[in-house]
């Protein structure tokens, strides 16, 4: 599977989301990139339930489910540093009835929509971040389709990202680090959606600074 | 009536299109164009039979004989002893390859012969590429280049032959494998040209990360430095090439 980066773009100074997602999609537009379709990726928060914890005081984890329109045959379940499953979508299902051990925070859940353009063989996804009722920002996901290990592309992915985004364009995503030589698996992207999305709902309602 | 008889006229001997001119005759156009078609098909292999004649004396000019076949020669000065790159035991074919394929720790070669005696290689490079080589004898024939991903057997188990590359980085590196299979002659000694193609190939292996030796930019519209320099196997774009 592909190399890919997963950033947030600051929102400009002055304007709003919208524009500056509007102007984003312009330059992609400009480069010669062309629209095909749209993407989503939510994600819900878990706290393992009061009952669970053990007499010693192990503090509750927090447990990610998260879809993502590019698979939509699955559903992916992960903790902040630990494993990542991969399991069907009717795991959702499942989290209902294990509703004993997982409470669902509603309140919490996110999702970044937007509109995938293809550029020879990039794929880039540009979305805004909504938790509720408000935009939060803006993430910017960059796929280079034919290369599968993740580190040998960075350089490349970095100067195509730099076409479009120009002081915006991020550092090397902490996961590439880690996997060396392996072979890019979409778990490592939502790895990442996972830490943006924290990283958003940390920030205050209107973001400023912030490129990951 | 006899006499109206004689005055119609005698279907005219002399056509010159005998029996395909009597299709003309058909009254219902609509739904059997068949001479309309007819007409058409003569005039297409007519154009074509031209065009061949014009490119085989263009090509004529360049000798591109990678066989030490002769083949223009007449019967008579052909000589009596049978050129012998073109027959070669399959058994020869498959330990060069199988030397070839140990002599890059990063680069495996399988060899398969699904249809007959021709040789089938499939070459994988690292984790970035995976090529195709179609050989008759020990001559490389076609190449496909496909991505480490991308899958390269048909539906009932056999390699594919036939389709390209998603990618385009990809449909562009087969064109210059083609260019590559061209360029690397030597009529009387095949297995020094195969083991030159395989170690241009094998440049490949740093294809994502090598950028292009002219401009110094890893993208030219959005392909990386696909061109690989046939002498010193150095990076470049294909639009920076000289």
């Amino acid at each position: 599977l592909p190399g890919r980066s997963v950033s947030q773009v600051p929102v400009a100074e002055g304007k709003s989301v919208q524009q500056t997602v509007e102007l984003l999609t312009r330059k992609l537009e400009l480069l010669g990139a062309e629209k095909q379709g749209t993407f989503c990726v939510d994600c819900e928060t878990y706290h393992t339930a009061a009952s669970t914890i053990s007499s010693q005081g192990q503090t509750g984890k927090l447990m990610y489910v998260m879809h993502n329109s590019e698979y939509p045959l699955s559903c992916f379940a992960l903790f902040e540093n630990g494993p990542c499953l991969i399991a069907d979508a009717n795991f959702d299902v499942l989290m209902v009835k294990l509703k004993g051990f997982f409470q669902n925070a509603k309140a919490n859940k996110i999702e970044s929509r937007g509109t995938r353009y293809q550029y020879c063989d990039f794929l880039v996804k540009v979305g805004t971040v909504t938790m509720g009722p408000s935009a939060r920002g803006i993430s910017v996901e960059v796929e280079y389709c034919p290369c599968v290990i993740a580190n040998d592309c960075w350089n490349l992915l970095m100067e195509f990202m730099q076409s479009f985004m120009g002081n915006h364009t991020p550092g090397i995503p902490s996961v590439f680090s880690t996997k060396h030589d392996s072979i890019y698996s979409p778990a490592d992207t939502m790895v990442q959606y996972m830490e943006l999305f924290n990283k958003i709902r940390k920030q205050q309602q209107v973001p400023v600074a912030g490129i990951r | 009536l006899e006499r109206l008889s004689n005055l119609v006229g005698k279907p005219s001997e002399n056509h010159p299109l005998h029996n395909s001119g009597l299709l003309s005759l058909d009254p219902v156009q609509d739904k059997t164009p068949l001479y309309s078609q007819l007409l058409q098909a003569y005039k297409w292999s007519n154009k074509l039979q031209y065009h061949a004649g014009l490119a085989s004396g263009l090509l004529n000019q360049q000798s591109l004989k990678r066989s030490a076949n002769q083949m223009g020669v007449s019967a008579k000065r052909r000589p009596k002893a049978q050129p012998t790159t073109l027959v070669l035991p399959p058994q020869y074919v498959d330990d060069v390859i199988s030397r070839i394929d140990r002599m890059f720790p990063e680069m495996s070669i399988q060899l398969s012969r699904p249809n007959g005696t021709s040789a089938m290689l499939l070459v994988t490079l690292g984790k970035v590429l995976k090529v195709i080589v179609v050989m008759r004898s020990l001559f490389i024939d076609r190449t496909i280049v496909k991505g480490y991903n991308e899958n390269v057997y048909t539906e009932d188990g056999k390699l594919d032959i036939w389709s390209k590359s998603n990618y385009q980085v990809f449909q562009k590196v087969t064109d210059h494998a083609t260019t590559a299979l061209l360029h690397y002659q030597l009529p009387q000694m095949p297995d020094v040209v195969v083991r030159s193609f395989m170690t241009w190939l094998r440049s490949y292996i740093k294809l994502f990360q090598a950028p292009c030796q002219r401009c110094g930019k890893f993208l030219q519209e959005g392909l990386p430095p696909t061109w690989r320099d046939f002498r010193t196997l150095e990076a470049f774009h294909d639009t920076c090439r000289q």
